[in-house]
């Protein structure tokens, strides 16, 4: 049986997480994490992206991303 | 007390913090905050075999046979004796006596003893994300009871202002005494310890607390190892 997972937190945002393995790869997104603060957000990126040995992770607001065109849109509208 | 059973009270404490953690890792109100306490309880029991591979270093492994049979040779507080039975334990726990924990590994990593200062560094960065967790689920609210537990607990873990800490503090071999310590708590909590009464008359000075009772018997049973062979093959139990 799927459990459903009850979220506590009134306002929850989803953080989108980077991370890149060498200096010489640009950082690519790995996955993302909801929670109401950037601190949360921080521990629960590093908590459940931490199985590769990353030079670097970095979380972003998904909010905070300004979105050009989605899948389905043309570039050019 | 010697710096060497304070290293076991931390390595004791962290390693009954990290299976408390653990044992949340399919409880926790969200995806997110079960895997974080999964990781957290690994950290944590990773942390406590760092700290006990630091004590022949020290010259002074104060670790007895008794530990075998004697659940009271562990020198955890009696907040890790039972599984905690609500989340605001687990988190007043992560918040209040991680961070404490933290506390008293910045003042090893900034004393004299040169293992300690070489070996906890690491320690530091991965608490850090602890402490983030502990802080945010604390700023969000629980209930009070459990929260001034774990601040009762801390400020006894610290020790009286003219005990053991406060001697190795003067011999240079922490960097900060028990009053520095509180404050250090306070000050990364953002919060005033609560006022309270701390008696210390009962307190045991090698278990740095003054409540009885010892960790529960599952518990020690997996400490030893016990429930673990429970799945052997009969044959390996006998080193055959």
């Amino acid at each position: 049986m799927t459990r459903e997972y009850q979220r506590v937190h009134d306002r929850v945002k989803e953080y989108e997480v980077f991370a890149r393995k060498t200096r010489q790869e640009a950082l690519r997104l790995v996955g993302s994490v909801v929670a109401p603060d950037g601190d949360l957000a921080a521990a629960y990126a590093r908590a459940t992206y931490d199985e590769e040995r990353w030079v670097e992770m970095a979380i972003v607001p998904r909010d905070a991303m300004t979105v050009l065109w989605a899948p389905g849109e043309e570039a050019s509208e | 007390m010697s710096l060497g059973t304070l290293v076991l009270s931390l390595a004791d404490n962290k390693q009954l913090l990290g299976l408390r953690y653990a044992e949340w890792a399919i409880r926790a109100p969200s995806l997110e905050a079960d895997i974080a306490a999964a990781a957290m309880g690994l950290d944590d029991i990773g942390h406590s075999r760092v700290l006990l591979g630091c004590l022949d270093q020290l010259g002074d492994d104060p670790r007895g046979s008794e530990r075998e049979s004697d659940p009271s040779a562990y020198l955890n507080l009696a907040y890790f004796d039972e599984p905690w039975s609500s989340w605001p334990q687990f988190v007043a726990a992560n918040a209040v006596l991680d961070t404490a924990f933290s506390v008293m590994i910045q003042a090893c990593l900034e004393g004299s003893v040169e293992v300690l200062q070489s070996r906890l560094r690491k320690m530091l960065m991965e608490e850090r994300y602890h402490f983030l967790h502990g802080r945010s689920w604390l700023r969000a609210g629980i209930a009070p009871e459990p929260l001034e537990d774990a601040w009762r607990e801390a400020l006894e873990w610290f020790g009286p202002p003219d005990g053991e800490v406060s001697d190795l503090h003067r011999k240079g071999q922490l960097a900060f005494g028990p009053a520095e310590l509180v404050a250090r708590l306070e000050e990364r909590l953002e919060t005033a310890a609560p006022r309270l009464e701390l008696d210390w008359s009962d307190w045991d000075p090698r278990r740095r607390r003054s409540r009885q009772g010892t960790i529960d018997a599952r518990t020690f049973g997996m400490l030893r190892g016990l429930e673990e062979r429970k799945f052997m093959p009969s044959g390996a139990a006998r080193g055959t």
